[in-house]
């Protein structure tokens, strides 16, 4: 297993579907992959506090997201037969129903991708310090938390 | 010795900064102990300690020039 060097996964505001498309068509090339895993985590309007949240203001401990997004992507390449992985998260502001997580996993079985992108989720997750402002429409706030 | 702190998230609701500079700290029990002496309302608020970006359970000595990071819980997917 080759190392590989640290990607950036973080982009400013929403993930465009565009974007995905586009990341999906650029793998048509690669036909060794049987079978490709997605997950799209997308801004959702909780209540909260009496009020509906409008927006997530993200933002993260940059160096450590990096560092964290790197050792999960190791680990996941050691886990799984991957053939590639793709991981990118928002910063800033992503409105709800707007995309704010994109992890694509390419493997020459579904078993392994499938496997692979539930794990890379639940590392992220735990282990990666983003934090979510959710912004209330109004002045107000609250803050987002993992279940 | 100097060691820059950094807060994150609801954190820095209760601080009002987002990073500060703390001198003469021997360690990570007696850096906790001062920061929530000057920001009370971090005594009701859960988080965790990086030191160099390394989350620690335990209590850490510090350095000059060390970053230190209180991390509240995470929020990322």
């Amino acid at each position: 297993m080759k190392e590989k060097k640290p990607k950036n996964v973080c982009l400013d505001g929403p993930i465009d579907s565009m974007f995905i498309g586009e990341s999906i068509a650029r793998h048509q090339t690669k036909t060794d992959i049987g079978a490709h895993h997605i997950f799209l985590g997308q801004v959702r309007s909780d209540e909260k506090e009496g009020k509906t949240v409008k927006a997530i203001e993200y933002s993260a401990y940059d160096e450590m997201a990096e560092t964290e997004f790197h050792k999960l992507r190791e680990a996941a390449f050691d886990r799984f037969d991957l053939s590639c992985m793709h991981i990118y998260h928002s910063l800033g502001v992503v409105k709800a129903g707007e995309i704010c997580m994109f992890v694509f996993v390419s493997s020459k079985h579904r078993d392994q991708c499938r496997e692979a992108c539930n794990f890379v989720v639940e590392q992220i997750k735990a282990n990666v310090p983003i934090f979510g402002k959710e912004l209330l429409g109004d002045e107000s706030h609250s803050w987002k938390v993992n279940q | 010795m100097t060691v820059k702190v950094f807060f994150f998230g609801y954190l820095v609701d209760h601080t009002g900064q987002t990073e500060m500079e703390v001198n003469n700290i021997s360690d990570t029990d007696a850096l906790k102990d001062h920061l929530l002496k000057e920001f009370p309302g971090l005594v009701q608020s859960r988080f965790a300690i990086a030191v160099n970006q390394e989350l620690t359970r335990e209590n850490v000595s510090l350095k000059n020039g060390d970053q230190v990071a209180l991390l509240p819980p995470y929020a990322g997917g």
